[in-house]
């Protein structure tokens, strides 16, 4: 028995896909044939099509940053599910400039060999590709974990900042350059205290009980390395970025953007209370919280919980956080 | 049994329909397969790029008389029509077949070798899977080496022989060796014995060049 909204199996993600396009009609256009989101105006000074994608469930991600200063194409995959090839190469064709196409790939197993078929087929119709492989999860640093880190909250950060960089004019190498170093230089961390409501049964995807803490969960309900006991938020922050710094090593001094992101049945009360808390401990460790975003940007969907993601940023990476953007989820 | 000389007698059509007959037989043994070691979707995305691959040859009769056409095909097919991971991998090795057999304006064992290597070389870029990983690479790999070193003038059919020859005996070691990618490296010790799925398909694909397989029991032991 279901508990979405939904007219029956498998309809959610294609009737919500026609929605979402009608609502950001004047951002994007949506190829159903095809699968993906294209969008409509993007700056004549890009040379290199943005492309990202993988499985539905995450919204706003990736349809939300299609549109100026961020994405050329979305291409959504069912919920939790990678994209098929198909949909990454066609939606590659559509967003190809004269200097091809940068895919921004969150290091899931699905995904990378669905992109890199579609790369495949790219190289063999002479479009130049490249990608950027966003692994950010803490959680799955390790050592044991041959599939390496998951790719979660950084994503955001990366697509808006190499959207800035491709309207700038850059080449597709320097372009993958910069997200790879974008890439190293930001970690996220989550924590749920309930799980999302699993589509296929209408039940919670694991089970928790009222005083524990999914520390370190994925966004696809992936359970956590360990479940830690509940308490105050302060020193569940404190946790939560004493862990980032130490795995970034930002210099005293040294500047941050920070994502506080609800994974989808958070309040913004409760994301702010987490913010309140960040800063705080950036300001007692002089390091400079230069900019924030503070809301739902990529959600595991109905989960009860938060990620905090942390991007070490130098006066280059701030410059083109600040650009422009004009998008459903992001615009400034 | 043939006696001619010449490669052109090699038909890369009757080769995908053999083929596209052997992933129908094999449907529910590679299902089975798949079940224990995998998600269990193996045989049906395997037949389902077959019957799309036959829908495309049926098509275009006239591309008989091109022998790059039935490869290119199949790999439409396989890497458009096809979920899963495994199925659009074969379309990848499909088309490297495509291109070295167009390249060379015949399926000649060069040409073979050749599009065997640079589909090899693709699957593993993709997956990131090295031999020894008990994924398709384990059979692929001795397949494309099995035709490399095979002299340029053995005709397709008999290099496509030692090449299936070659692909068993890799499909055969993926059942002692335990996984380190994909779904059954979750399984651990547990998917020990069972040979992997997508391998057994690559040996299905080299043996079609001579006959269909119906029963893939008889070729695992």
């Amino acid at each position: 028995m279901a508990s979405y909204f939904e007219n029956g199996e498998g309809s959610l993600v294609p009737d919500a896909l026609r929605g979402f396009a009608r609502a950001h009609a004047s951002l994007l256009t949506l190829d159903s044939g095809h699968g993906f989101l294209l969008a409509r105006d993007t700056a004549p000074a890009r040379r290199v099509g943005l492309l990202s994608g993988g499985g539905s469930g995450h919204e706003p991600l990736h349809a939300g940053y299609v549109g100026r200063g961020m994405l050329d194409v979305a291409c959504p995959g069912l919920v939790f599910a990678s994209p098929h090839n198909r949909q990454v190469y066609e939606g590659s064709l559509a967003a190809a400039r004269s200097q091809g196409v940068l895919h921004i790939v969150k290091n899931y197993t699905g995904d990378r060999i669905n992109f890199g078929i579609a790369a495949e087929r790219l190289a063999h119709h002479g479009v130049p590709c490249a990608r950027v492989l966003v692994d950010d999860d803490l959680a799955t640093d390790s050592g044991d974990i041959a599939a390496g880190r998951r790719g979660t909250g950084g994503t955001v950060l990366i697509e808006k900042t190499l959207g800035a960089a491709a309207d700038t004019g850059l080449g597709l190498q320097e372009l993958q350059e910069l997200g790879t170093r974008l890439a190293a230089s930001c970690r996220t961390l989550a924590v749920a205290s309930a799980a999302h409501t699993a589509p296929t049964t209408g039940r919670p995807a694991f089970p928790l009980d009222p005083e524990e803490l999914e520390y370190g969960v994925g966004i696809h309900g992936e359970r956590a390395p360990r479940t830690i006991p509940r308490g105050p938020l302060g020193p569940l922050v404190e946790r939560m970025v004493l862990a980032l710094l130490e795995a970034l090593g930002p210099a005293r001094g040294a500047s941050v953007i920070a994502l506080v992101n609800g994974l989808g049945a958070v309040t913004p009360l409760e994301l702010y209370a987490v913010h309140a808390e960040l800063g705080d401990l950036l300001d007692a460790r002089g390091i400079e919280l230069a900019r924030s975003l503070v809301g739902e940007y990529i959600t595991s969907l109905d989960m009860r919980g938060f990620s905090i993601t942390l991007l070490t940023a130098d006066t280059q990476v701030l410059r083109l956080f600040d650009a422009p953007v004009r998008t459903a989820a992001l615009h400034w | 049994m043939t006696t001619t000389t010449s490669p052109d007698a090699f038909s890369t059509d009757a080769w995908m329909r053999r083929f596209v007959q052997s992933a129908q037989a094999a449907k529910g043994g590679l299902t089975s397969l798949d079940q224990e070691v995998g998600d269990g979707d193996f045989g049906i995305n395997l037949s389902t790029g077959a019957a799309s691959t036959l829908r495309r040859l049926d098509a275009d009769p006239a591309s008989r008389d091109d022998p790059a056409a039935p490869l290119h095909a199949a790999a439409t097919a396989f890497l458009d029509d096809v979920g899963g991971t495994s199925g659009p991998l074969f379309g990848l090795l499909f088309q490297a077949l495509a291109v070295a057999v167009a390249d060379a304006g015949a399926a000649t064992t060069p040409a073979l070798a050749a599009g065997a290597g640079e589909g090899l070389a693709a699957i593993r870029r993709v997956g990131d899977a090295a031999p020894g990983d008990k994924t398709l690479v384990d059979a692929l790999g001795p397949a494309a080496e099995a035709l490399l070193t095979a002299p340029a003038d053995t005709l397709p059919g008999e290099s496509l022989e030692r090449a299936a020859d070659a692909a068993w005996a890799g499909v055969r070691e993926t059942a002692r060796l335990r996984a380190r990618m994909g779904r059954s490296s979750y399984l651990g010790s547990r998917a020990e014995g069972v040979p992997d799925p997508g391998a057994v398909g690559i040996g299905m694909l080299f043996t079609s060049a001579r006959a269909v397989v119906e029963d893939i029991s008889t070729l695992l032991d």
